[in-house]
């Protein structure tokens, strides 16, 4: 998220488009990355099934260690697909 | 001795009483082992996300337990010897056992009502 008319200013108080930013996991203690919860689990993973980057989910690198290996499991286990293209009838 | 849950899943056409003796099956054989059983948790049948031996749907089941590593070996080979199990997986837990919400299918009130058509039959 960089302006390039507006270099000087980091924190600029007009950012038009705020996202959120830092690791969702680091900020609350109580959630916890497990490959049974898929719900938390699919917020990190795109429409296509693949996993969603850091610098685009905003996971600290610990942590996205941790949601990538749970992912891989939940992919296993055939709780996540691997790909959408092998879509059940 | 260390702390394992195995998730597999059942043939969804498996249901009444030859499910219920799968899962008493495989749970006799943990405690065979010499295992210390936790907790046997049962998800209802669910949607898979890829089909898995032509099957669209299956039902989970949860096994926490302590066991020696060799316990893992022989319940595995149990499981691939059982045609009715068609997916299962093994995992660590370094924590040892924690109660945790059992994961809910978004599906799930449709799946238990479909369940229990098969079962009036």
């Amino acid at each position: 998220m960089s302006y390039p008319n507006k270099p000087s200013r980091p924190a600029a108080p007009r950012r038009r488009f705020t996202r959120r930013k830092g690791c969702r996991f680091c900020g609350d203690k109580t959630l916890k990355i497990d490959y049974k919860e898929i719900r938390t689990l699919r917020y990190f993973v795109s429409e296509r099934g693949k996993i969603v980057p850091r610098r685009i989910s905003g996971n600290c690198a610990i942590h996205q260690r941790k949601i990538t290996a749970a992912i891989k499991r939940a992919r296993n286990i055939a709780l996540l697909p691997f790909t959408s293209a092998h879509n059940a009838d | 001795m260390r702390t394992y849950e195995t998730i597999y899943i059942v043939h969804p056409e498996i249901v009444g009483d030859g499910y219920q003796a799968i899962v008493e099956k495989f749970k006799g054989i943990l405690e065979d082992l010499k295992a210390n059983v936790l907790k046997v948790d049962e998800w209802g049948t669910r949607k898979l996300a890829y089909p898995v031996k032509k099957q669209a749907r299956g039902t989970y089941v949860l096994m926490a337990y302590e066991a020696a590593a060799d316990v893992i070996a022989e319940l595995e080979r149990r499981m691939r010897i059982d045609e009715n199990v068609i997916k299962f997986q093994t995992v660590l837990l370094e924590n040892g056992y924690q109660e945790t919400a059992p994961a809910a299918g978004e599906t799930e009130g449709a799946e238990d009502a479909e369940e229990e058509v098969e079962d009036n039959e």
